[in-house]
């Protein structure tokens, strides 16, 4: 087994966090929260970036212990084809929606780097930012999906624990440690704008987890200075195969966990998708988190046909509508945020597959 | 009448506000108003044609007496800059833009090399070019000699509310331009923005200190004062500091000594 990089275990860096997140830490959880609202209220404002996710397809060729679409489940495999996610994309817009983040399971061939490009190239002519979470790609291959028009790229360790990890993902492509780790830099090395990273928590000890996801947070934004880095904090939900969590992860240390990589990190964009409950949602708007997903079906479709019944990826437990959410942010005094971005920051992307700026511009003399 | 002079534009109002991390559209609106200020700047990335709710560009232009300056906010090269000010003039008709070109989207410090470049061209292409750059006087004489209509060096880190942490490379900005010096970010209290109007600074540009500030519009208001007050100090010329106490045995005494 080859070994794992110096920077993954140098404590140094994190032991900031390590003090925060330890059981014994003497930082109570509100002295925290008060401390991570002012932060973000000052660097971020009263705002929160809105995205959706779509999901492109769920064939995959993962063995992942923990996921619903894993290649041994008993689960109707389909992907959208391109008329299909014009129409998905369709229905978003009319909730809003601008920012979208495209999925598929690990690369097959019924859903591979091609499929993936021209997904992408699609999103990209009415979407104003598009990312995706997919597979581990080349650095050539991220860099024609930035010609495209890609601006993100997702991609969770799940858990840094490297005995864990290589146990928990039983066959596939997915379970090489060492590729999965240098995935993000390699997008970046690409030319992708922004990396999001996490741990899917439940899968291993956490606070382990979370002292490496932090270093693998600042290693990145040494190695790449341009790099926009945005962390988020899946929790495992039920989801088809019944997966049961051997490190479930409960409400009070999660809370603690952003409030703390919001002290340590508190440039960076905290995101919370609809797995965590409305409630859990609303407390964590304004005191961290920064960007939030809404609406979110995890069925492939399912925004232009929502009284599909499939089963999704995992369950949503934030059902709320766009519209019932954003009214609850206005009325926490919150501005949901649905462009905060322009396709003119798109580097050499723009321009080339567009619908957003049709206008001719005139010469500027 | 005592103006802040941007190119063949004069305004009255020496407090320019800054649009993002407002709770809504409307405390905005209300900030903008109670502000006075005639300039204030939106970002392209929060123009939203298709969604009126989330726009902040249309309720902006409603508002009487005010001109816009659209920012590049989000841009990371000079190219970006250039493209994003090429679709804010179509879309807005101002001749204003405010280069903000941060390539590392955490810290948000401007690129000196890549808003040199862009505020050249720009400049050449006849927009009003407001750069926002670090507190380098060098720089700020590049920028003047590119033809920019002012600088906007920040008085420090973007949002930090630290004040004018950059004072001393302020002063020596002020002090050799020939342009107006807009102190644009890191102000957190409007006893800092006199202080800024106070050294000769031209005028300030406020966002985050309004914005999360418990009442925006009476924030704005008290920005709006403390501008006023320090603008008039400065016109009416401050007391020299004394450095110290003056020494009881002079240091000059031997030149009275007789020989």
């Amino acid at each position: 087994m080859s070994i794992s990089p110096e920077w993954l275990t140098d404590d140094r860096d994190s032991a900031e966090l390590a003090r925060m997140l330890a059981p014994s830490s003497s930082s109570t959880l509100e002295s925290l929260a008060a401390e991570s609202k002012a932060i973000t209220l000052r660097r971020f404002g009263r705002t929160i970036s809105l995205y959706a996710p779509l999901y492109l397809s769920n064939h995959c060729s993962s063995g992942c212990a923990y996921c619903g679409f894993a290649s041994d489940r008993n689960t109707l495999r389909r992907r959208l084809e391109p008329e299909e996610i014009g129409r998905e994309i369709l229905a978003m817009k009319k909730i809003g929606i601008s920012d979208i983040l495209l999925l598929t399971g690990e690369r097959t061939k019924l859903a591979d780097f091609d499929y993936l490009r021209r997904s992408v190239e699609i999103a990209a002519k009415s979407m104003q930012r598009v990312s995706v979470e997919a597979f581990p790609m080349s650095v050539s291959e991220y860099r024609m999906l930035a010609e495209c028009g890609c601006t993100g790229v997702t991609i969770y360790q799940e858990t840094y624990n490297r005995e864990r990890y290589e146990s928990l993902h039983r066959w596939g492509p997915k379970k090489d440690f060492l590729d999965r780790l240098e995935t993000p830099a390699r997008a970046l090395e690409g030319g992708i704008k922004t990396v999001g990273l996490g741990v899917l928590l439940g899968l291993s000890e956490p606070l382990e987890d979370a002292l490496m996801l932090y270093r693998h947070v600042r290693h990145l934004a040494r190695r790449y200075w341009r790099a926009g880095i945005s962390v988020s904090f899946p929790r495992i939900r039920p989801q088809t195969g019944g997966y049961e969590p051997p490190f479930p992860v409960d409400d009070h240390f999660l809370a603690r966990m952003i409030f703390s990589f919001r002290i340590t990190l508190p440039d960076i964009e905290l995101v919370l998708s609809t797995r965590e409950s409305g409630t859990f949602r609303d407390g964590m708007a304004g005191l961290a988190i920064t960007r939030m997903s809404i609406a979110s079906r995890t069925t492939v479709g399912g925004y232009h046909d929502p009284e599909n019944n499939e089963k999704g990826q995992f369950d949503v437990s934030d059902n709320r509508s766009a519209e019932e959410f954003c009214n609850t942010l206005r009325s926490r005094n919150i501005e949901p945020v649905f462009k905060n971005w322009d396709p003119a920051y798109n580097g050499p992307a723009y321009g080339k597959n567009t619908e957003i700026h049709p206008e001719k511009l005139k010469p500027c003399h | 009448m005592d103006f802040l002079q941007l190119g063949s534009y004069s305004f009255s109002s020496r407090l320019i506000l800054g649009t993002g991390k407002f709770s809504n559209a409307k405390v905005m609106l209300e900030a903008v108003r109670a502000s006075g200020a005639q300039l204030v700047t939106v970002a392209l990335r929060r123009f939203n044609r298709q969604q009126a709710e989330d726009d902040l560009f249309a309720p902006l232009s409603t508002i009487e007496g005010i001109t816009l300056m659209p920012n590049t906010s989000g841009a990371s090269t000079a190219a970006e800059a250039v493209r994003a000010a090429h679709i804010a003039r179509e879309l807005s008709g101002s001749p204003f833009i405010k280069v903000e070109i941060h390539p590392n989207p955490q810290h948000l410090m401007p690129d000196p090399i890549e808003t040199y470049e862009a505020c050249r061209i720009l400049a050449k292409e006849g927009f009003l070019v407001m750069p926002y750059i670090t507190a380098d006087p060098v720089l700020a004489k590049r920028l003047e000699d590119a033809g920019c209509a002012s600088v906007m060096p920040l008085g420090s880190a973007i949002g930090s509310g630290q004040g004018l942490a950059a004072a001393e490379m302020l002063s020596i900005i002020i002090r050799e331009s020939n342009i107006p010096v807009i102190v644009d970010a890191g102000l957190r209290s409007p006893s800092e923005a006199a202080a800024a109007l106070e050294m000769g600074c031209g005028a300030v540009l406020v966002n985050s200190a309004v914005a999360v500030a418990g009442n925006p519009p009476e924030m704005a208001e008290a920005f709006a004062g403390a501008v006023v007050a320090g603008r008039k100090a400065f016109r009416a010329g401050l007391m020299q500091k004394s450095g110290s106490a003056l020494a009881t045995s002079p240091l000059t005494s031997f030149l009275e000594a007789k020989a």
